[in-house]
């Protein structure tokens, strides 16, 4: 008997503690409204402060070039223009590309790290003072793999602090390992997003061997440059697995041939399984330049960017040229590649998992890189009363709304052909379809059409999502038009604006830093919890708990 | 065609951290062909007082070599080398693909070998032989391909030196994968095995008490 009313007590403590313990802001509004009139408004409990924001570790913007690349240099006879570009391209490895890594000293060509057969230049076929045979091979590298002893991505290549998706590019044949050094996992300088700008002449008589040193199936294909179907001995020279050839299946390597009887910007990539590969990275711009005497082209332009060597027909009519490469990446595609290490599993996720229809992007690279990184590498400069010239090629799945601040370019050329000067016009925005080219022509006149005038003036896809990193705003493929009384010695732009730092670290892009910390400490931040809240959901959870356990108790003894 | 010699101690392989991932930096050698860098017959070792033995291996690398080995792509015909300690080791690296191909060893001594490596690379469906000497301790040394995924997919060995330091993980035909991958027959056929497991288990038990 006794027993049964302290049991009934406790019962009764329990429900109240439960009652007691309910966050009365979660009560419903009628039974607020009537407390309020009994007892009036609750008194005055301040919100939780601001969080304080973590101490995240801030990377260098421009880190300093202590190779002296950006300096003009003559090399192997080769005159490499100076840049101001914060992060260039090693001139050793332009010069032999220029010459030809079979006509270079044995220490210009060890201290560009590529084979001797990288780029093979031979006869002057038009006897014009410049090679026409040319030989390229390229191999097919992982970056951002995966791994059976790590489970970070293997061959590192960030396009934004800690944003490393995987990827697949074709590069320059080189000598040596694919890292920086053993104690690194970074990848070396020249295996990068994007596969290499291939520039060759007008009549050129072309080979590319690729050298498939990938684990999968690849091939070339010469999207837009002339070349016939056939090659000289009768083999598939489309590089097209569902009409011309098998594919190169790992370790093997094969020819393909091409005489490109028309100039212009084109586009090469691999054709096999193309909604995969080619979104992987496999593709790169290929720029035929008009026949030209002592036309010595840059065959190779790394990472796409300025064109260091420019073609006789880019010096007749520009003061500068640049390769501009965008590209859309869907992260889960890329995961795919460091999910798994056996080739089957990999395969079977990338090409079958994987539906392509219910894809969507999430990074946004200019150059194989997005913001902040592009500014590094991808700055247009300006000089006042200059002309540049910008080949761009859409290599993303989406359109490209490309826009220029603070200038109006004239669209030259589309898929390599160009358009005639009456139907030419001034334009701040041009849509490039998925695999299509445009030449600009920009002409720094401040005349308030052409340009308004020196500045930093960002270029970008003008689409929202192109301007972010997986949603996170400011990244995507911002760069920008500047000029040199702009930029600091070492090339990074004077900006007048907020901080840059919190860009330069991994923790933005990971999603953890309130977008305005930087100029508005607190006032936008991430509140701190309710420890009230909290302590009350904690007591209510322990007097349901004990609640049941009566239930239970109850039952079971009945 | 010279036979492989291939010295396999008998002794355990104590499990131990390799060590074998010192800092080094990479220098390039010139690319006529293949490339053998940091090439060493004569300088000994600390430790050594002569060369104990001479070894000489031949290593094949291509997809050949991976075709029996279910989840690799490239491969080596040996993964594994064990030398004695200072013994002069003469590597012959063939290369059966028509792409580049490695064989290099990381952590040895960097006062004879710079950056620590020993390193042989022959072009596709080329051959490079090069020479070092083994140092004076028991030591397990990584062996790889650094082309990109190459010692993912397959191309990993290990160099023992003496009675060695334990094996390096994911060598195949020596030692696991430290990831591995779940082969099981897909979410759906996994979980109906684990529940008709479970069902059998408390089944079992239920009549085991009962019996009881």
């Amino acid at each position: 008997m006794a027993g049964r009313v302290r049991g009934r007590w406790t019962w009764l403590a329990v429900v109240a503690v439960a009652l007691l313990a309910f966050p009365p802001q979660w009560y419903p509004q009628s039974l607020r409204l009537q407390l309020t009139r009994w007892f009036g408004a609750a008194e005055y409990r301040p919100l939780p402060a601001s969080a304080e924001a973590a101490a995240a570790e801030v990377e260098p913007f421009c880190p300093e070039d202590v190779a002296g690349r950006r300096a003009a240099a003559e090399i192997e006879g080769v005159i490499i223009q100076p840049s101001l570009g914060c992060v260039v391209d090693d001139p050793y490895l332009i010069a032999a590309v220029v010459r030809g890594t079979n006509r270079v000293s044995a220490e210009t060509l060890a201290r560009s790290g590529l084979t001797s057969d990288a780029v093979e230049k031979g006869a002057d076929l038009d006897g014009d003072g410049d090679p026409d045979e040319i030989h390229i091979r390229l191999e097919v590298a992982e970056l951002n793999g995966g791994s059976p002893v790590s489970d970070q991505p293997v061959t590192r290549y960030p396009i934004a602090p800690g944003v490393t998706p995987g990827l697949w590019v074709f590069a320059p044949k080189l000598v040596g390992m694919a890292v920086e050094n053993f104690e690194s996992n970074e990848a070396r300088d020249a295996l990068r997003l994007p596969s290499p700008a291939i520039r060759v002449e007008q009549g050129d008589v072309v080979r590319i061997t690729l050298e498939n040193t990938h684990y999968m199936p690849h091939t070339l294909h010469l999207h837009g440059a002339d070349h016939g179907f056939v090659d000289s001995s009768g083999e598939g020279n489309d590089g097209v697995p569902l009409t011309s050839e098998l594919p190169v299946m790992p370790g093997q390597a094969r020819t393909y041939e091409l005489t490109p009887r028309q100039a212009g910007t084109m586009f090469y990539h691999c054709h096999v399984q193309p909604h995969v590969h080619v979104q992987m990275g496999l593709q790169g711009l290929f720029v035929i330049e008009e026949n030209r005497p002592d036309n010595h082209l840059q065959t190779l332009n790394l990472g796409a960017g300025e064109v260091r060597v420019r073609s006789a027909s880019s010096r007749e009519r520009f003061d500068a040229e640049y390769d501009l490469h965008y590209l859309d990446l869907d992260r889960e595609l890329g995961e795919r590649i460091q999910a798994h290490n056996d080739p089957r599993l990999i395969t079977r996720a990338m090409h079958r998992e994987y539906d392509v229809t219910d894809a969507s992007v999430d990074y946004f690279t200019l150059n194989g890189r997005s913001f902040p990184y592009t500014f590094r590498e991808s700055l247009v400069h300006s000089r006042p009363n200059s002309r540049a010239k910008l080949r761009v090629v859409n290599g993303g799945s989406k359109g490209l709304a490309l826009h220029t601040h603070g200038h109006k370019f004239t669209v030259t050329h589309e898929d390599g052909v160009e358009i005639p000067e009456a139907v030419r016009a001034r334009r701040d925005v041009v849509w490039l379809a998925t695999a299509q080219r445009a030449d600009l022509a920009l002409e720094f006149v401040d005349d308030g059409l052409n340009a308004y005038g020196p500045g930093i003036w960002l270029y970008h896809d003008h689409q929202n999502r192109g301007v972010t990193t997986d949603g996170i705003g400011p990244g995507g493929n911002i760069s920008a038009i500047v000029d040199s009384g702009h930029l600091d010695d070492a090339g990074w732009p004077r900006t007048r604006g907020v901080s840059w730092e919190p860009y330069f670290t991994e923790a933005y892009y990971r999603k953890e830093v309130p977008v305005w910390e930087s100029y508005a400490p607190g006032v936008f931040g991430d509140p701190g919890p309710d420890w009230a809240l909290l302590t009350r959901l904690a007591v209510l959870g322990l007097s349901l708990g004990a609640l049941g356990a009566l239930v239970v108790n109850g039952a079971w003894r009945r | 065609m010279r036979r492989p010699l291939r010295w396999l101690l008998p002794g355990l392989l104590l499990a131990a951290p390799s060590g074998a991932m010192d800092a080094s930096h990479h220098h390039h050698g010139t690319a006529t062909g293949g490339v053998v860098m940091n090439e060493n017959a004569d300088r000994l070792p600390r430790g050594c007082r002569a060369v104990s033995a001479d070894v000489a291996v031949t290593v094949r690398a291509g997809r050949r070599y991976a075709a029996d080995v279910p989840g690799a792509m490239f491969g080596m015909s040996l993964h594994e080398v064990a030398v004695p300690r200072c013994s002069r080791v003469t590597v012959t690296f063939v290369n059966e693909d028509e792409v580049r191909h490695q064989w290099m060893v990381h952590g040895l001594p960097k006062y004879l070998y710079p950056a620590g490596m020993f390193h042989i690379e022959a072009m596709g469906g080329g051959q490079e032989t090069g020479t070092f000497i083994a140092p004076a301790e028991h030591r397990t040394y990584l062996i790889h391909c650094d082309l990109a995924q190459h010692m993912e997919k397959g191309m990993r060995g290990q160099l023992v030196v003496g009675e060695g330091s334990g094996d390096l993980w994911g060598v195949i035909g020596i030692s696991d994968a430290f990831y591995r991958a779940a082969y099981l027959p897909g979410p759906v056929g996994a979980w109906i095995l684990a529940g008709l497991a479970a069902a059998t288990g408390f089944v079992a038990a239920a009549r085991l008490r009962r019996d009881r």
